[in-house]
């Protein structure tokens, strides 16, 4: 028996739908299960038959976690020798420091790359094969230098170092944002008598904003979650917070998963806000073609 | 003030060489179109005057001084580019304000010269809007109006017009050249569109393959093409251009080919023998069955273009023979009408074999 054109198409869309469904779940299922224990209370973390919704749903462990409250226990002093809000702190002004730094010369070495050529296509290749050698490869060598020259544990060593690894994305990404702007937008604020440094700040970054932003929160996102440099360079003073994460795997003092899940929903929920606040421009910077040729 | 003159100019792109030895002078105040099929250099050397681009030899001179070094903005010359190329993140007003404000002008004093230069662009309405809301016109109304607000000595046009449709570009047409007599500058159009370069120019500069082919007046390049090349390009519908040989019998020079055999006017006498091109223009074919020596062709195909109507006869060759006549009185013709035709014997142009012009003084 054969279908009608419209019936096989339904048919498609629902076995479409029924497959993306199944994989939405499975892809869901961590996210959801760290949002549902980080509110529950302690003696439903390791239940079994597993709960799947707290009852009574509680935030004792985000009190715990990120206010220190009366609840403060043994076990979570000896894992954080440091308050997470101060970690907070710390991955907040790092991450977006070096970020920017990341940007802002990224996008001047690509405005060189893309209409000076300063750097050939072999070069521009090689800069993201720098990105290609195993973080753990320079690990040793970079805290040998950074002893010697006084950064680590500091966070102008993680800022240095998250600048210097994400300058390539930068470059490679912003390039492609500035090779989609027209020369003669760029001739014509050159022959109406602007310097290179205002065509730069006035013309081109302002018309490729969609796109540095983009990259903004794709090299934030990378920096925000780093975390085995973190883990190399800082020691005890500075701490960010995938640092602060780990530190409950390695608990010896029982698995407080109801306040790990609590960190966790924590960290993740500023990357969120900061993706939401920016979507128009992500949707724009992701899609090029801004610039009206 | 600004006479440009350009020495022996020279620039190639890898192992494409764009303008070949160039040498021309642009007098203060003229209003000269280079034109040319793409690719003959004529945007190069526009580009090259306006210093985005650094001849391999030769000197551009601005009023007497040595230009080649200066940057773009240091040369007083403003330019209008082909894709408009206004600022999309800035309105209407900020875009022409840009260069005063490049120039440090006051803040008040802005305010008037934009107002100023909108109005007489007529985009006064258009100074809160964005460039993204304006029309093909409107915006290019802008990026004059943004060039015309710093009062440069030199207007560069890089083929301003030809991303408009047919009737805006007939406006703007007219608003160069009002604005040119109104200004009294120093006009350089560049564009590969012959009826543009025939009504705007004081002088065209007609080039192909980076050199020049030929300079004069509009009327000049119209009525005396030096070669095959030039001849072929100006003028709409093109000139006739019969593929031949020129051959000596008792009476006289005489032009053969598969569909014609006529004798040449006496001026011609001393032309060689040889093959060689018969140029005539379709308003210089004559319908005349009377006329001795006329020649039959079969007529292909009838256009009614209103004002005049255009005849196609059927000659041997990828190229149709073209007759024009006034208004719409050719209702009674036939497609495969064999009719007899006669050339206008002062018109009549003829090529030598390698294309060029065959000197002759016409005789009054």
């Amino acid at each position: 028996m054969t279908m009608t054109k419209s019936r096989r198409r339904r048919a498609t869309t629902i076995i479409r739908y029924a497959v993306l469904s199944i994989w939405a779940v499975i892809a869901f299922f961590p996210i959801y299960w760290m949002v549902s224990t980080s509110f529950k209370p302690s003696t439903q973390w390791f239940s079994w038959p597993p709960i799947y919704f707290p009852d009574p749903p509680t935030l004792s462990n985000y009190m715990n976690v990120w206010l220190g409250a009366e609840e403060y226990d043994q076990a979570q002093y000896a894992i954080s020798s440091q308050k997470p809000l101060i970690s907070m702190w710390n991955s907040t002004v790092i991450a977006t420091t070096s970020t920017f730094l990341s940007v802002l010369f990224g996008s001047m070495l690509a405005y060189g790359v893309s209409r000076y050529r300063i750097l050939s296509e072999a070069r521009m290749f090689q800069l993201l094969m720098l990105r290609m050698i195993p973080p753990i490869v320079v690990v040793a060598p970079l805290s040998l230098y950074y002893s010697a020259l006084g950064l680590l544990d500091t966070r102008i060593g993680l800022i240095l170092v998250y600048f210097l690894t994400t300058l390539p994305y930068a470059v490679w990404m912003t390039k492609s944002f500035i090779d989609e702007v027209p020369r003669e937008i760029e001739q014509a604020a050159e022959i109406l008598g602007a310097s290179r440094w205002r065509i730069i700040f006035e013309i081109i970054l302002p018309l490729i904003r969609s796109g540095l932003v983009a990259t903004f929160l794709f090299i934030l996102i990378l920096t925000w979650s780093e975390y085995l440099l973190a883990l190399i360079i800082t020691k005890t003073q500075v701490s960010t917070l995938p640092i602060e994460l780990s530190k409950y795997q390695g608990s010896t003092e029982g698995r407080v998963y109801g306040r790990q899940a609590a960190l966790a929903v924590g960290i993740t929920v500023p990357l969120m806000i900061v993706g939401l606040v920016i979507r128009k421009h992500l949707a724009r910077g992701f899609s090029f073609g801004m610039v009206r040729r | 003030m600004a006479r440009i003159e350009l020495i022996n100019l020279n620039k190639s792109f890898g192992a494409v060489q764009a303008v070949r030895n160039l040498n021309f002078t642009i007098e203060d105040g003229e209003f000269v179109v280079f034109v040319g099929p793409s690719g003959c250099g004529k945007t190069t050397t526009l580009r090259m005057i306006a210093g985005f681009e650094d001849p391999n030899s030769g000197e551009i001179r601005i009023d007497g001084r040595v230009v080649n070094d200066l940057e773009p903005r240091d040369r007083d010359i403003g330019m209008v580019f082909q894709s408009h190329a206004l600022f999309p993140h800035k309105n209407v007003a900020q875009n022409i304000e840009f260069g005063l404000r490049m120039k440090k002008v006051s803040p008040e004093e802005r305010v008037k010269r934009v107002r100023e230069v909108a109005e007489m662009m007529r985009i006064s309405h258009l100074l809160d809007k964005m460039p993204g809301q304006c029309s093909g016109g409107e915006s290019q109304r802008v990026a004059l109006a943004r060039t015309l607000v710093t009062n440069p000595s030199t207007f560069l046009l890089d083929e301003p017009l030809s991303s408009l449709d047919a009737k805006l570009r007939r406006e703007l047409r007219a608003e160069c050249d009002r604005l040119h007599q109104e200004l009294k500058r120093t006009f350089i159009f560049v564009t590969h569109d012959q009826e543009e370069a025939m009504t705007l120019a004081d002088r065209i500069v007609v080039m192909r393959d980076g050199e020049i082919v030929q300079v004069g007046s509009p009327m000049e390049i119209y009525a005396d093409p030096v070669n095959y090349f030039v001849a072929d390009f100006f003028g709409s519908p093109s000139m006739n251009l019969v593929p031949g040989e020129f051959v000596r019998t008792g009476d006289g020079l005489r032009f053969r080919s598969a569909s014609f055999d006529i004798a040449l006017p006496a001026r011609f006498e001393t032309v060689s023998p040889g093959k060689g091109t018969l140029g005539i223009r379709p308003e210089h074919v004559r319908i005349d069955p009377g006329a001795e020596d006329c020649v039959h062709l079969t007529v292909r195909l009838i256009e009614p273009l209103g004002k005049d109507t255009l005849l196609y006869f059927d000659v041997p060759g990828d190229r149709a023979f073209v007759a024009v006549r006034e208004g719409l009185h050719m209702t009674d013709v036939r497609i495969g009408q064999p009719m007899a035709i006669n050339l206008d014997a002062h018109c009549i142009h003829l090529f030598d074999g390698e294309g060029r012009r065959i000197a002759v003084p016409r005789v009054a």
